[in-house]
This record gives structure tokens, sequence and C-alpha cells, in this order.
């Protein structure tokens, strides 16, 4: 075809190019003074103990590799987040993004170490505990040269391995191709709300065991039998329920997502998810014995106004396209109160079977019978021939640095999903009438229509 | 007035404090009350002492909260607790060893579960000549009839005396005429094919009795003896009446009870066939593979070992064989339906024991090795030997013998390793061993009755055949070092190393007789022809440099210059 690429003319399309509603200071996450006082703070603590390092090592005749650090008022990541607001993690045409994406792929990292639900977790490993905490999971901290963070998870699983049937949702593994796909999709589906995630290959000698100064990760590195660098998460390890990674003989895959704003300057609230999953073997929730469970929820507060239960759909229809049961909770900025974007993190569980749908996860769509007209509109769109939402998925994870991020039964996984989710919505329109299940929401009424 | 209401008080709050007191001991003593009136009322006292392990469920995290609190646990259990990927595995250092933890209680249990059977004394020595001699030869063409009617699988043992027995019945199981009045035991007897009737003779015995006795000083069981087969057959056939989790060891292990008493070791199927041991696991962090045990035992019948305690593969529902006789609550409340319906558990131990290790049914039959178990501790007990060509089982320390090449000369003057056969059978365990690809032979035991001059037990062999593709060299370098070997197991190597004695071949049909066949894949049973070829380029290196003499150890004198010329 001599057209351009899909995914270039579905972003040039009516549906993804009306104008933003004006946002005004209190629309912006970040005052731009804030952050930067901020990063200058954290800089110079860096150096202090940076100084301190090298004095010890000095002391004991040990020669540290030395990082230059530099203080970039350009640097991306701080765009990043100047950019987010009331309504997304950052605009449709924002160069910085993209500029992100590489720098987490290729800038130089200096340093490593747990992430902070890990070292809250400190010390504590409960093996009997049957859903580990996510402090328990093997990811780390890693920090790049122009100090931007990033949440590093390890490739666990080949790409063509499927989740075994017998696995609950709460034990399943945690995929570094889900991260990034995910974030392809949530963009794709215009959500952005989507941390931005680029894949990586890493040297796990040099990017990290040389890197860190956290002597307890320096700990659980050793050298495998076949002569790998291999590392892993303390306690999954001690309960035996996992194994360490290995590189190959240091190389190791690698999801890099990039940290939202620091909590003490833009705190977030973790919401349980009202269609979260009983995590046990056996228990139900309400929602899944109860058929009129949407029209309690209804009731509820923060779901009986605004934009809440709306969002909760669409993030019920981003989970069921990449096929993640684990949204127990879901994340808000407080700043922006209850008309604040629900931030879709964590979807490494996705993307774990290609030959199921699991229609529960639908549920809130399903129950409720009520969707946003313009994610309605889009889902119709990348149901079209033209625009269909494998190949632009395709097109989109092709510009990661990692090749082939999901398998083409998982591409394709994706359209039967779409169709099923167009189907939900015709059955509540056929049951309900399209008035009271297409909800006209505040983005349309700035935006054109087709 | 005031005194006496005050006193009236104190005295009030007295009471309301014994009687608290009172209270909190009761509730205290209540659940075993009930747990000791519960005892013999639930089932036949006879089966009572199998279902003891049950009772005491092994939780390692209670265990660190109160050390050596109970007391029949050996410092040893606690130790293994601290052990991990990096630590000590003295784990399975033996393979029964809850057999270790029974009280005395237990002991007189299983005393008693013996003398039920032995009646009839006359028969009972009669009988152990009889499997100890050699019983009629296999029928058939077969490959795997004529390597056993080769002259090498005929050598007889010397005669055997009463110390050459691991039981002298009339001595060792002391006849108890009350147990055969022991009506509830008949009556559960009656029930089934065996029946212990006044005039009991050997046939009587269950097959599990009867290989117990057979032990003797050279062998686990005799050649052609046909309780093996009977006893195999047992394994896969009888009714399973209880199961409970093994204490000690890392990995998950049920210990299943039948309906004749004979007690097995279950090992459930963890890997598919295909899977290969992944190359960055440590021996350590391997799985124990229930096909490698059913394997094992095949092998070592084929080398004319005989030192592997007879194992079978069987396919048990889980769901009445297991989850529904088990009175182990622990076992029992770590089953669930997976999202596919099936039925998994994972049990209670140190080494993947957890959801995400979760063994499945497909919907409720899982597949699983059966070994048969060995006589009680109490009655015949066991030396445990380090090995001492031990591996570190640490991630980076190295053993001495990987650094230091004369190591088998200290060896060879140590004892027990400077007299007798001990380390000609090391020798033949490291060959048999590298067959299989198993690393972790940490320790190794023998009969304590027979002292020093005996065969050593090849427990615990889950963790070979779990490489095809790869030699682990290492594992020969005792045979490397100390350069010998017994005359009948170079001669048997090089029997099975010709066409028409191929290893793969014979393994391949006598693992037909098992009821899990396929039980190793193709590229296995390949892998153990090219291991034999390196285990012979070794001892033909040996014997170049250091002669014929210094390396082959003649074990055949007597024995084959009787048999030989009546076999050609």
């Amino acid at each position: 075809e001599e057209r351009a690429p899909k995914l270039e003319r579905l972003f040039t399309h009516p549906l993804y190019n009306f104008q933003s509603p004006n946002l005004g200071e209190e629309g912006v996450l970040l005052q731009p003074e804030e952050l930067m006082s901020h990063y200058r703070r954290k800089v110079s603590r860096w150096e202090r103990h940076q100084r301190y390092y090298n004095e010890a090592a000095a002391a004991s005749n040990i020669s540290l590799l030395r990082h230059e650090v530099t203080f970039d008022p350009e640097a991306s990541w701080l765009k990043f987040h100047l950019g987010i607001n009331r309504y997304a993690l950052y605009a449709r045409d924002e160069p910085s993004i993209d500029q992100l994406l590489q720098d987490m792929h290729s800038a130089a990292i200096i340093g490593a170490d747990y992430t902070q639900d890990e070292k809250a977790l400190r010390g504590v490993c409960d093996c009997s505990q049957v859903v580990k905490p996510s402090g328990h999971h093997l990811k780390l901290a890693l920090k790049l040269q122009d100090f931007g963070k990033a949440m590093f998870k390890p490739m666990r699983q080949a790409r063509e391995q499927e989740t075994p049937e017998d696995f609950f949702y709460f034990v399943d593994l945690q995929r570094h191709n889900a991260e990034i796909a995910a974030f392809h999709l949530d963009r794709i589906l215009d959500f952005r709300r989507v941390p931005p995630v680029a894949g990586r290959l890493i040297n796990v000698t040099k990017e990290i065991l040389y890197t860190t100064h956290n002597e307890e990760l320096k700990s659980v590195f050793f050298t495998s039998p076949a002569n790998n660098t291999c590392f892993f998460a303390k306690c999954l390890y001690m309960c035996k329920t996992e194994y360490a990674v290995c590189g190959s003989p240091d190389a190791l895959e690698g999801s890099m997502s990039a940290y939202l704003p620091s909590l003490s300057i833009a705190p977030r609230l973790a919401i349980p998810n009202p269609w979260t999953r009983s995590y046990t073997f056996t228990g139900k929730e309400e929602w899944e014995v109860n058929p009129f469970f949407c029209d309690s929820i209804k009731q509820l507060y923060p779901y009986n106004s605004g934009n809440r239960l709306l969002n909760i759909i669409d993030m019920a229809i981003f989970d069921f396209l990449i096929g993640n049961m684990d949204r127990h909770h879901y994340e808000i900025f407080t700043k922006f109160g209850d008309d604040s974007l629900l931030l879709h993190i964590d979807n490494a569980r996705g993307f774990g079977k290609h030959s199921h749908d699991e229609m529960s996860i639908l549920a809130p769509l399903t129950q409720c019978c009520i969707i946003k007209r313009s994610t309605l509109q889009r889902l119709r769109l990348l149901s079209e021939d033209d625009y269909r939402l494998s190949d632009v998925m395709r097109e989109s994870l092709g510009r990661d640095a990692l090749l082939s991020i999901l398998t083409e039964p998982h591409l394709q996984a994706l359209d039967r999903r779409l169709r099923r989710i167009l189907q939900a919505v015709r059955t509540c329109i056929r049951k309900l009438g399209e008035t009271q299940v297409v909800a006209v929401d505040f983005v349309e009424s700035h935006g054109g229509t087709v | 007035m005031k005194m006496i209401l005050f006193r009236k008080f104190r005295v009030l709050i007295l009471m309301v404090f014994l009687i608290a007191c009172t209270m909190h001991i009761m509730i205290d003593l209540l659940p075993k009350l009930e747990r000791r009136a519960a005892g013999p009322s639930a089932g036949n006292s006879a089966c009572s002492c199998s279902h003891r392990p049950s009772e005491e469920p092994q939780s390692w995290g209670k265990q660190r909260l109160r050390p050596g609190a109970e007391s029949g646990w050996p410092n040893k259990h606690t130790l293994r607790i601290l052990q991990d990927f990096s630590n000590e595995p003295s784990s399975n250092l033996t393979s029964h060893s809850l057999e270790k933890i029974t009280g005395p209680g237990d002991k007189t249990e299983t005393f008693k579960r013996l003398e039920q059977y032995a009646r009839n004394e006359e028969s009972k020595k009669h009988f152990i000549q009889n499997t100890g001699a050699e019983s009629e030869p296999v029928q058939g063409s077969s490959r795997l009839s004529s390597l056993f009617e080769q002259p090498l699988y005929k050598i007889p043992l010397p005669p055997l005396t009463d110390e050459d027995t691991l039981f002298n019945v009339n001595t060792d199981i002391r006849f108890n005429p009350k147990a055969a009045e022991d009506q509830e035991w008949q009556n559960e007897g009656h029930k089934e094919e065996f029946s212990p009737t006044g005039e009991s003779s050997v046939d009587t015995y269950p097959n599990w009795l009867r290989f117990h006795i057979g032990i003797n000083r050279y062998e686990l069981y005799a050649r052609h003896s046909p309780v093996m087969d009977a006893l195999l057959n047992d394994l896969v056939t009888q009714r399973i009446t209880s199961v409970a989790m093994k204490s000690g060891g890392t990995q998950l292990k049920l210990i299943m009870t039948f309906q004749n008493y004979g007690q097995a070791l279950f090992k459930p199927m963890k890997q598919t066939r295909e899977q290969e041991t992944p190359p960055d696991f440590f021996y350590f962090s391997d799985f124990e593979r229930h096909n490698a045990e059913i394997a094992a035992f095949h092998l070592d019948r084929i080398l004319d070992f005989r030192r592997v305690p007879p194992v079978a593969g069987r396919l048990v529902n889980m769901t009445k064989e297991i989850r529904d006789v088990t009175r182990d609550k622990k076992l029992w409340k770590t089953f669930f339906i997976s999202p596919a319906n099936n039925i998994c558990f994972y049990g209670e131990c140190s080494y993947y024991c957890s959801t995400e290790h979760a063994l499945c049914g497909k919907p409720d039959q899982i597949e699983g090795s059966l070994a048969a178990f060995l006589p009680d501790l109490a009655l015949a007990k066991r030396k445990t030997w380090r090995n001492p060509w031990r591996r570190s089982y640490h991630k980076r320390k190295k053993a001495e013998w990987e650094v230091d090449p004369d190591y088998c000369e200290e060896v060879k003057q140590t004892p027990p390793y400077d007299s007798g056969t001990r380390l000609l059978d090391i020798m033949d365990m490291t060959i048999f061993d590298f067959l299989m690809g198993n690393m972790d032979r940490h320790h190794y035991e023998t009969f304590e009755k027979f002292g020093n001059d005996t065969f050593i037990i090849h427990l615990d062999n889950g963790r070979g055949f779990g490489k095809y593709s790869h030699d682990e060299a290492s594992i020969l370098v005792p045979l490397s070092q100390c350069c010998r070997v017994k005359k009948s197991t170079h001669l048997r190597l090089q029997l099975l190393a010709r066409e028409e004695f191929k290893l793969s071949t014979l393994m391949a049909e006598s693992l037909l007789r098992d009821r899990l066949t396929p039980v190793l894949i193709q590229p296995h049973l390949e892998a153990m022809d090219r291991r034999l070829r390196l285990v012979l380029k070794v001892l033909s290196d040996c014997i170049e440099k250091e002669g014929y003499t210094a390396v082959v150890e003649d074990d055949l004198e007597g024995g084959s210059t009787h048999t030989a010329p009546r076999d050609r």
C-alpha cells in the first residue's frame, strides 16, 4: 500500500485532534518553580552522598565508577512532569515524551536501588502469604544521568509463554513486555493515563551491581553455573517461589517505566477498585454474584457524580483489552480531587493469555451499561480496517527498541476483544437505548465530531 | 461495716480471678483431651501408628518459634530451617527421616505391626534363605531377560549367616500371640485379598514385609525375586488408606499407607518429561523429578547393584486418594480448585511449596512415583555417611575435592574407606550418579547391623535426569581421582556398551513395565549411552596410567569360578 502508515493516519484523524479544554493554573499538576527547586535539592544531596562514597572508597582503596551528573533544566522527565494535567499525563503532540522514551532506553544509569514499596517491607518475608504484596516482586528503581528515574522490571517469561491455565490472577508472573505494550495501547486509545514505558537491554553487572550503594541489593547478585550474572527478589527467592533472573551473561531485557512526580510534591491517593477480586482461591466478590451491583455503586460517593464511573469503565475496557485481572486499586492525584484522571499504573500482569478473553474484567461496562462517547467513537474507529487496532499496535510497538514486544496471537486477540467490547455496548444500547448508554463526556463538548 | 464490705469485695475479686484461671486452664486442656478422645475411636488401633505423623504436621515457621520444644526433634531438624539455596542441605539426608522422629510409642507400634505378621516361626528362616538364593529365571526372549541370562548376572552371593540378614526373625521379631486375636486388624485384613489366618505361611505375608525380610548384607533384594514384581504391583494397585506430609527434606513428599499396612514415599510430578533443568539453576535448587526416581530404580537393577528400594509410577486421584484420606490439616488446607477447574494443592515444605508451584491434576489425576519404604528405623537402624565428594552447597564456595587433585589419597587412608569394599562402593555410586546426572549425592546410608562391610543404599535419586544435553563431568571426579573399580562393575559396564545389550535399549525395555511409560524421553536414554562411554574412557585412561591390577579390583574370585563353567 502506498498510503501513510496506519498509526500516523490514526493520530491525524479528527477524533485525535480536537482542542483540549483550557486548563489554567489549577489544571496543571506542578508549578515549574516548585519542581525546579525540588530537583536542585535532589542533585545537591546526590553530590553530597557521592563525595561521601568516594571518600569511603578511597579510604579502603576501591576505585568507584564515576558518573557524570548533569543538572539539566531541559530534561525530558522534567517536561513530562510539568505537562501532567487534570485530563491526561501528557499532551498528544508533546515531543518530550518521545525524548523521554529515548532517554530511558539509552541514557547512562547512575544509580540503582530497591523501590519504595519493597523497602517499606524491609525484612518481612511471610512465605505463607498466598497473595504476595507488590513489594515482593523483582523491580528496581534506576536513576538516569539527567536524574530522571525509571522503574525497571526484568524479563521473566519468554514471549511465547502463556500463563499456565491453573494460575490464579494473583500468582501470575510480571511481564516486562506487558508494561511496554500497555503504554502503547493506552496512547492509541488516547487515554494517556499510563506513564511512558520503554524497553531496554541492561548490563546487569555494570548498570546495576556497580552503580548501587545498597548493600542488600549487592548481596543478591551471584554467578550461575552457566556463568551468567543473576540476581533475585529476596523474599520470593527465600520462599522458593521464584528463581533468580539471569543475564546472558550480563545482558538482561526489561521495561523502563518513567516515575511520576515524587509523592512529596504531588501526593496521590490509592482507591480500591469497586470491581476488585477476592484474592482468595474460593471467595467471590459481590459484583461477581449480583448483576445489579452497579446500581448500588451508582448511588455511592464518588461514583454518583462527575466522570468517576465513566473513568472506571474506561479502565475496565483497557484492562479487558490487555487481559489484566489484577486491578485491585487505582490511583488519582489528590490535587485534582474527584475529577482527576485515573492512573493506569502497573500493567505487568496483562498479556498473559492470548487464547482466552476474561469477560469478567468487562463487568463494569456490562453491569453499568454506560460508556463515554469519545471512548466509544475511538473504539469504533479502531475496529475499522483502515485503523485496525492490531495494525496500529504493531506499528506503534515497532518504535520500541526491543523487538516484537507482543507475539502475533496477542495482537490478534486485541481485535477480537475489541469486537467483544463493541458487542457488549450494542447489547446495552438495545436494552436501554443510546441516550442512556452513551454519555456525552466533557471532552466531547469541546471537540469536533466525525 | 465498711470493713466487711471491703472484705467481701476482696473475696469476690479473688473468686472471680480463680474462676477465670480455671476456665483458662480448661480451655487450654480441652483440645488435648479432645484429641486424646478422638485417637482410639477413630479407626483401628493397628493403623493409628501410620497416622501419627499427620498429627504433627511440621511447620517450619512454628518450629523456629519454639526450637527443641518437642522432645523427639533432633537438632538437625532445626538446623534445616536455616538452609536455603546458599546453605547446607543437610535436608534430605535420610529420605525417610520421618521414621527418625517417631517416639518410643511409635516404636512399639511398629513392632506390633511386624509382630502381627510374624506368626509362623518355622517358615521364616526358610523363607529368608529362599529369597536369598536364586529364583527361577525370567521367561521370554527379550533383551532384558537375555541380559539377566548372562553369567555376569548369575554370580551368587556368599552363603548367608544370621549376621548377614537384616532380620533374624527368631530373635528380632518377637512373636506376640495376642496380635493374632486382634479382631479389628483381622477384620480389616479379611476384606482384602490377603488373609492372615492361623496357618499363615510366607506367602500370606504382604509383599512389603517379604521385601524387608529379604534384605541382607549384600543386596536390598534378590535378582529375580518374585516378591519385587509383586511389590511393584502393590505400589500401583493397593488402596491408599492414609496420607501424610513427610517432614524434613526440602521438597514436597507424601507418605502413603496402603491397606496392607505397607508404606511408600510419594513424589508428585513437577515437570513435564521434555523440560530440562534451566542452565542457571544450581544442583541444589533443581526440582525433584518423579520419573527420575522410577528410572533410577530400573537403572540400578540393570547395573545389578540392587541398592535402590523399589519404585513404581502411579496415577493418583488427588481427591479420593489424597485429600479425602489425609488427616493432615496443613496438607488438606492447601487444596484448591484452579481457574481451569483442576484440583490443585501445594502442601508445606521449604522448597517450591507455594501457590506458584501448586501441583494440579487434570482434573484430579496426578502422576507420581511411589518408593517402597525401607524397614522402620526402630527395627533396622541405618547409618548416615557424609559423601567425601560432597559439593559445597554454596553459590560461591568450592569443596576441597574440587581444588585438590590428590584428594582421593587422603580419603583412601581414612576409615572406613581404607579397608573393605567401601571405596569401591562409592565408585559404583559415582558411576550410577553420573549416568543419571545426579549432582545431589551429599550423603549415603548403610544398615547399621552390617557394620562397614555392606552395600550402600542409593536413596533420593529425584534430581537425576534433569539435563539430557549436558554431561556433568564433575560427578565422575571420584572415579578419575581414585582410579579404582570393581571388576564385576567394569565387566557389566563393558557389556552394556555392546550393541546387543545397549544400555538405552535395555532401559527403554525395563521402563516399559511401568504404568507411567514412557518414563524417560529418548534423549535421556541416549545420553546414558554417551555417558557410559565416558565412564569407560575414564577407566581405560586409569588402566593405561596405573595398570590393570591397580585399577580393577577382582571381586569375582570364588563366585565367578563356580558359576561360570555351569553357565557356559
